[in-house]
């Protein structure tokens, strides 16, 4: 009895906790990152001076928040201004627990069987967070955020699942561990094959985390702060935090379906087993880590997309090339012995 | 339509260079000066904080004049004195105030002065203070002595034989 409560209940407890732990670190992290890679982008130096080099800045910025006061705007809707930040921080932390950091069953929460259609459904309820937030904040720059958020959804959301049923096709399943042994057994990683699906994927995941240069629902320049403009102390720290934790979510996504999880390149080939010292767990970190430099880079180079443009890439672009690729990927794996 | 043609309408180009280009400025020299802990040398004709020398100055209230917000302000009375058997009168000079939180620093005042009795080109720019109607107003003595500025290293004030960092007509030896 005392083993099953250990197992079923004190383990997955520890897990969670170790990750959630790790997830607030890394963003908190991810933020010095890219003010330090943005800065150097721009010839400055970037935070230096909170502690050695800077490296305690994150916590300095994380302590202020604490501490600010936490204004509730007149006539906001009190409970759905409560609830924004909540809807946008639960659903990015949840989705870490179907991802798979490595192959033993230690290095993921849980695998669940439609892991994939399970962090899509989820993810896809944090854009509730910005457009309530944005409405209730009883401001018209809020407004306007939160309803450039909801068009913004719904021009990415259907090229992104379209590049994400390539991989499905290709693996034959929806469980993440099961998308990168499948990667395994083939020999490489599905980004040989689905290489325009990745783009697409990779665009739509810019979009979906409201980054530049699609961050239209928080446009700096044209709407303050967009959906947070309202927004201090910890219930900004929580928009914040769930910017940066679904950045990593996509990065995670990305690295799991297209750039083979936490297997070396080539797995297959045994002259490059010299990279099996490098462990599973590195190995994944370190393509999550490209794709949050990639996300920064953009930032850095950039600019933001007009609204209209937005649309007409996700729907006059992304949408028939995902489709055009699906059909051609789809052909190739039903031809007899196609398998990748 | 060639085939590069086609290639490069459907790979972003643009994007791609713009990338390349802050991927460079990442690796490049940065431009920041860590102000506190190393100062860029101003050049020569600079225009920082005042220097003033009683010695020199005439008393020809040209300085005064040339302001062009009225923030020197000079009285003087005459004084006699005997040289070779003869009387003579000069001029001394009583108070010679300048109201530096109000300069603009414009150098008219430089240019008015006949003897480089009064300067800008010290180099020095430290002179900020927590309150300025009393800290950042300078009585000649004041103005003298660099009272609350910090001198920029190498550049001494008035009272200790400062000169001017740049002259106008080249450098000749001052007679003294």
């Amino acid at each position: 009895m005392n083993e099953l409560l250990w197992t079923y209940v004190g383990w997955p407890l520890l897990k969670i906790l170790v990750i959630l732990l790790a997830l607030v670190l890394l963003a908190a992290y991810l933020s010095w990152f890219e003010r330090k890679l943005l800065a150097y982008m721009q010839i400055r130096l970037g935070p230096n001076r909170v502690g050695p080099k800077g490296w305690l800045q994150p916590i300095a910025d994380a302590l202020k928040l604490f501490v600010k006061e936490d204004l509730t705007p007149g006539f906001a809707e009190k409970f759905v201004f409560l609830l924004g930040p909540v809807l946008i921080i639960v659903p990015a932390l949840v989705v870490f627990s179907v991802i798979p950091f490595g192959p033993s069953p230690h290095l993921f929460i849980t695998d669940v069987n439609i892991g994939v259609l399970f962090i899509l459904a989820v993810s896809s309820i944090g854009v509730y967070g910005i457009i309530l937030g944005g409405w209730a904040s009883n401001n018209k720059f809020s407004l306007m955020g939160g309803l450039r958020s909801a068009a913004q959804m719904i021009s990415y959301e259907v090229p992104m699942g379209f590049s994400v049923v390539t991989v499905l096709i290709l693996a034959k399943s929806l469980s993440l561990v099961r998308i990168v042994e499948a990667q395994k057994q083939a020999g490489l990683w599905f980004v040989f094959p689905g290489f325009v699906a990745f783009l697409v994927y990779f665009i739509c995941g810019v979009a979906e985390t409201n980054r530049n240069p699609f961050d239209l629902p928080e446009a700096e320049s044209e709407l303050v702060a967009g959906y947070h403009t309202e927004y201090s102390g910890m219930k900004f720290a929580f928009y914040f935090l769930a910017e940066y934790a679904n950045m990593v979510v996509v990065s995670s996504l990305a690295t799991v379906m297209f750039f083979g999880g936490w297997l070396r390149p080539f797995p297959n080939v045994s002259a490059l087993a010299f990279l099996d010292v490098i462990p599973p767990l590195v190995w994944f970190l370190l393509k999550v880590a490209f794709f949050l430099f990639l996300y920064i880079w953009f930032r850095g180079t950039f600019p933001r997309y007009r609204f209209d443009q937005l649309m007409g890439i996700g729907w006059k672009v992304l949408l028939p090339v995902s489709l055009v690729n699906l059909l051609v990927v789809a052909y190739f794996v039903s031809l007899p012995g196609g398998q990748v | 339509m060639s085939f590069w043609g086609l290639l490069a309408s459907v790979i972003p180009v643009d994007l791609l260079t713009g990338l390349k280009t802050t991927g460079k400025y990442l690796f490049s020299r940065k431009a920041t000066v860590q102000y506190p802990e190393e100062r860029k040398e101003p050049a020569d004709r600079f225009r920082g904080m005042f220097g003033y020398s009683l010695e020199r100055c005439n008393v020809c209230r040209g300085c005064e004049k040339a302001c062009p917000i009225g923030i020197i302000h000079i009285e003087s009375h005459w004084e006699e004195y005997e040289q070779d058997g003869k009387k003579r009168k000069k001029q001394v000079i009583d108070r010679y105030d300048i109201d530096v939180k109000r300069c603009m620093f414009c150098n008219l005042c430089a240019e008015a002065c006949p003897t480089e009795a009064v300067w800008l080109t010290t180099k020095t720019y430290e002179a900020a203070a927590y309150e300025r109607n009393h800290a950042l107003y300078f009585n000649k003595e004041k103005l003298m002595h660099w009272e609350g500025v910090k001198a920029f290293p190498g550049m001494k004030p008035p009272a200790e034989g400062g000169l001017p960092a740049f002259r106008l007509g080249g450098e000749e030896e001052e007679d003294h």
